[in-house]
């Protein structure tokens, strides 16, 4: 997003096709993590950037599409997109009544994910009713604007372009991989992604199981990154940063609550490496701990015990906790899709795409998190400096 | 004894203020309606003196949304929004009215719970502390 | 007071069925005086009732406009240009935001959302009676020059997307190292002060003896780290320790580094002059592992409170490891320390094993890239905030990732925060762009929604002054404050904070404000 921003700034038409039903990617589900003051998080920056592609004119945004077919002449290359249909119009304005009334388990109508841009809820056929038996018309009834449209259909559509970017993106890694820290057999271990998830749909992380408020949290790093057998083995970049940020904030929404936070190195990007040991220091009920928590079981009264050797002493304790957020790195996606390898995007041994200048000769870029580990920060520095790039090429052929 | 209608008024900045409102609207959430907008192009630009006005036009709460401090799309605004609001609950208190009626708050462009939160705080507080001078519910 | 309003109701926008009473909202509009025309469309983006409204607009003389709708950014723009079209000015248009603040959040209570559109309504139309027209001015930029503070690896990158724009770069080099570049290299060049705004800046350069002045659009501060000079109690101890390029530039030349090598990671491990900061590791890991490669006797060690190789660099972390690198973790209380009288021994508590240990060495490198000292000068003469790091401050994170508060001014790469030469050129490459981008534009616009002072009122007592993040006021040659409209981003803080309510913003006065407020809250029109 922030690369076509940039270039329709320069007055430069761009495609952007995207998978989901909303843009934002990742940083659609991830919170905003101040209260009072910000912390630099870089969240509502992706946001932000998602609204302003929606807005500019110049750039033609379809959503749930893919493209199905490249073939490059020299020249430019010929896109082929299918536009899935979303059998939602524009006329949507969000207000989620038709969620309220679809009989469908698990909804076959759904809002954008988190803070994704548009507002405009969407169909999931192979779950509506609607068209399975063609009765159900529940959603369309209720629409205050009449925005439900069940005639939608795909679309085929091409386009000619001068330079492709691909910036497919990441995945988070399942934090259940790393079965020996309990995520996926207790309710109350969380991904960092879930924990960011429910704090930015209501601004309280309370126990999934019970939904009380938690009063000892523990948030453990590097799970699945860092590691040789489970996950992946580089570092995943963002996550102490993240983490350290949502602890923060979590202290913030309730003082009192204790916080443990487990880590193996403090990676705090772009910042100082003893801010946040400071910040702890100052609180009483933050604990910063230097170990690698090897096991999580059950305690007692609902609670968890989370077993780790002591970082000074090597002495192993067993502390209780009623919720554990483990802090997971991520995948790059779609690095090995059909598209990437017509288009001779290479892949390094962690799936992370790869370009050249060769590449880059005949336009076709890489940008953001498909192409290495990164926060939204560097994501956005590289992504104005590969639009300037574009812009670069498209001059020089000119 | 009729239930009194609260009205609020919020000083909302222009930028992540109305964004946060906006993005809470779109995401189905819903506040009460006792909540009036007025916008501002930041929350630095609130006086005390609107806020006081608007205690005496009828308001029985007034709270002040900006952008996260250091956030601010003009800097310092929103820590400017925030002295000002402080320096009128410290007048409030030697006029006789309860501190708690004038408030701001600190929200960026994604959070979709910020805004609808401040509201019900606020509701709140005039729930507790009923109409101006009526004293709260106690009475 | 003498208007001529037309009321537009957006249907799409604003009906639900059964929520507002769209009949009773035009009845309120045609009732109100000065309102001349009504008009109720199902959707203006649809453009399809344009023309009709345009032909009103016309037939009734209409000058100022409020419409119900929803937000500025989601109504297609064609409303805004006919209306510009037609003769009224962008300023004297109300939009109000029904869906986003009646519709969609009070679904469920229709009494009272009905009440606060009405109260929306007429608080729009009490308004909009007290706008007045505004116009925003240009002003030409008088050069293409966007000026580059350093040509490091950030400000090099800078220079060259800022040259592909079209802009004329600028490179000022505070050493005398030879510069390949585009444009202008001037070398022993430093900024000294600057004077103006984002567009139009008047900046005052020493350039070796002579001190000049250069007009520029627009600034980019690559100044860099602090390379050459190490502070700290290690770098005290040990005046032949080098920074960690130095030892990267030496073993690429094929020098032979004199063993065993220490990399500690900061000359200053207690954090007094040196707040301890991010560090290249993945560049030190590199450079050890290379010189590991070439020269595999040769004992390396590497002592360090968090290893901070990110990314892909961890897998470095583990190949210098396997390689026979000993990496030493310490903290606070263990920290490296160099005896005076016994220099060439560094004596650290190692973390882990809790044993002290003391090291002999022949060469010494600390990761820790500090800040640049000249960044204060830079700070100082472009205006531009510091971090508590000795770093040049960035604006919000709304701004970008490479913006400053300053309009027209860009940071890059180490200048702003430590970090590793392929980061600082991305950013590099990024500031440049913009910055080029920028000054292409050829003109900055300025004006409309600004603050302005009444001298009578004032009563110089500099609040405003202090109080605006952009300097736009200033006191002018009456002794009292004015604003530099070039500057005034129309935030209104100084308006907000001025004692003797000398100042006002227009389009957001006092008594606009007041107004409205007074009507929401049930005042009558």
């Amino acid at each position: 997003m922030t690369a076509a921003k940039s270039l329709v700034d320069r007055g430069t038409r761009v495609v952007l096709v995207e998978r989901t039903e909303s843009l934002g990617g990742m940083a659609r589900e991830l919170t905003c993590k101040g209260l009072v003051e910000c912390r630099n998080c870089g969240v509502c920056f992706a946001i932000d950037r998602a609204s302003d592609v929606l807005k500019d004119p110049m750039a033609e945004v379809m959503l749930l599409s893919e493209v199905s077919s490249v073939q490059g002449d020299g020249n430019g290359h010929a896109v082929k997109i299918k536009v899935s249909p979303r059998y939602v119009t524009d006329d949507c304005i969000g207000c989620g009544k038709c969620v309220e009334v679809c009989p469908v388990d698990g909804k076959a109508i759904h809002p954008p994910k988190g803070g994704g841009q548009p507002r405009i809820h969407w169909i999931d056929k192979s779950k509506c009713l609607h068209f399975k038996r063609a009765k159900c018309d529940k959603c369309a009834s209720v629409c205050p604007t009449k925005a439900v449209d069940y005639e939608d259909r795909a679309r085929n559509v091409t386009r000619n372009v001068g330079a492709i970017i691909y910036a497919t993106g990441i995945d988070p890694i399942d934090a259940c991989e790393t079965s020996r820290l309990g995520c996926g057999t207790y309710p109350d271990v969380i991904s960092s992604v879930d924990a960011e998830r429910i704090l930015n749909q209501n601004g309280r992380l309370l126990r999934p199981s019970d939904g009380r408020a938690p009063k000892k949290i523990a948030v453990v790093q590097c799970v699945g990154s860092r590691s040789v057998k489970v996950g992946v083995e580089y570092c995943s970049k963002f996550c102490c940063k993240y983490a350290t940020k949502i602890s923060q904030l979590l202290i913030d929404l309730d003082p009192e609550v204790n916080l443990d936070f487990y880590f193996m190195d403090l990676r705090t990007l772009y910042e100082p490496q003893d801010e946040f040991k400071s910040w702890a220091k100052g609180k009483k009920t933050v604990k910063l701990i230097r170990s690698m928590p090897a096991v999580v079981s059950k305690g007692k009264d609902g609670k968890l015990l989370l077993r780790s050797s002591g970082d000074v002493d090597s002495e192993i304790a067993e502390l209780e906790y009623d919720l554990i957020v483990l802090s997971v790195g991520m995948r790059p996606s779609g690095a090995a899709s059909n598209i990437a390898k017509v288009l001779a995007i290479g892949q390094d041994k962690f799936g992370f795409a790869s370009t050249n200048r060769d590449l880059e000769g005949k336009g076709v870029f890489v940008c953001g998190a498909v192409a290495g580990p990164m926060d939204i920060e560097e994501t956005a520095v590289r992504a104005i400096a590969i639009a300037a790039r574009v812009e670069d090429a498209k001059e020089a052929k000119q | 004894m009729a239930e009194h209608m609260p009205r609020i008024v919020c000083f909302c900045c222009e930028k992540h203020g109305i964004d946060a409102a906006v993005l809470a609207a779109r995401s189905g959430k819903q506040y009460d309606a006792s909540v009036r907008i007025v916008t501002v192009p930041c929350s630095g630009r609130v006086d005390g003196i609107h806020l006081l006005q608007a205690l005496d036009d009828g308001a029985d709460a007034v709270f002040v949304v900006g952008c996260l401090e250091k956030n601010c799309y003009y800097d310092t605004g929103s820590i400017e929004g925030r002295k000002r609001v402080n320096y009128v609950k410290s007048m409030l208190s030697e006029a006789g009215i309860e501190k708690e009626r004038v408030e701001m708050f600190n929200t960026a462009s994604t959070n979709a719970w910020a805004f609808p939160e401040a509201v019900s705080k606020m509701v709140e507080v005039v729930r507790r502390l009923g109409p101006i001078g009526k004293g709260g519910e106690q009475q | 007071m003498k208007a001529a309003i037309q009321v537009v109701l957006c249907k799409c926008c604003t009906e639900m069925p059964a929520l507002l009473d769209m009949a009773m909202l035009e009845k309120i509009a045609s009732e109100t005086p000065m309102v001349m025309s009504v008009k109720t469309v199902d959707a203006i983006c649809d453009g399809k009732n344009l023309s009709e409204i345009i032909r009103e607009v016309k037939e009734r003389e209409i000058d100022r406009a409020v419409v119900l709708a929803c937000q500025k950014k989601d109504i297609s723009p064609a409303l805004f240009k006919a209306y510009t079209r037609a003769g009224i000015n962008e300023f004297m248009i109300e939009l109000v935001d029904i869906r986003d603040q009646v519709v969609l959040p009070h679904q469920d209570d229709r009494a009272q959302a009905q009440a606060k559109a009405e109260a929306k309504l007429e608080a729009a139309l009490a308004r909009v009676v007290m706008l007045a027209p505004l116009v925003r001015s240009v002003e030409e930029m008088k050069t293409r020059n966007v000026v580059i503070v350093g040509a490091g690896f950030a400000g090099m990158a800078a220079a060259q997307a800022a040259a592909k724009t079209g802009a004329h770069t600028i490179l000022l080099e505070s050493s005398g190292k030879t510069v390949k570049a585009p444009g202008v290299i001037l070398t022993h060049s430093k900024v000294l002060g600057a004077k103006g705004y984002g567009g139009n800046f008047q900046l005052s350069i020493k350039a070796g003896e002579k001190v000049e002045e250069l007009g520029a659009a627009a600034v980019v501060i690559a100044s860099g780290g602090g390379w050459t000079k190490l502070k700290g109690p290690l770098a005290k101890a040990c005046k032949e320790a080098v920074p960690l390029y130095e030892l990267y530039l030496s073993i690429k030349s094929g020098n032979q580094i004199k063993g065993p090598v220490i990399v500690v990671d900061t000359p200053d491990p207690a954090g007094k002059t040196l707040r301890v900061q991010d560090y290249a590791w993945d560049e030190s890991l590199e450079t050890v592992i290379d010189l590991k490669r070439r020269s595999p006797e040769t004992l390396i060690y590497v002592v360090f409170q968090e290893m901070r190789a990110f990314g892909l660099s961890e897998l470095a972390y583990k190949d210098a490891a396997e390689l026979g690198v000993k990496f030493i973790r310490y903290d606070k209380a263990g920290a490296p320390r160099i005896d005076p009288n016994l220099p060439g021994v560094l004596t650290v508590k190692d973390f882990s094993q809790g044993e002290k240990l003391s090291i002999k060495f022949g060469t010494l490198a600390f990761a820790s890239i500090p800040a640049n000292p000249d960044n204060m000068t830079i700070a100082d003469a472009l205006r531009i905030p510091m971090t508590a790091e000795g770093g040049i401050r960035r604006g919000s994170v709304q701004r970008g990732p490479v913006s400053t508060p300053r309009p027209g001014v860009y940071v890059c790469g180490s200048a702003m925060f430590p970090k590793p030469r392929e980061v600082a050129q991305a950013e590099g490459q990024a500031a440049g762009a913009m910055a080029g981008e920028y000054v292409m534009k050829g003109s900055i616009e300025f004006g409309g929604s600004v603050a302005q002072v009444t001298a009578e009122k004032c009563s110089a007592c500099l609040t405003c002054v202090r109080t605006c993040p952009y300097e736009a006021p200033f006191i002018g040659t009456a002794s009292k404050a004015e604003i530099k409209t070039q500057l005034c981003q129309g935030c209104g803080m100084c308006v907000g904070i001025c004692p003797s309510k000398a100042i006002e913003l227009h389009h957001y006065t006092d008594d606009q404000i007041a107004e409205e407020t007074r009507v929401l809250l049930g005042g009558d029109l």
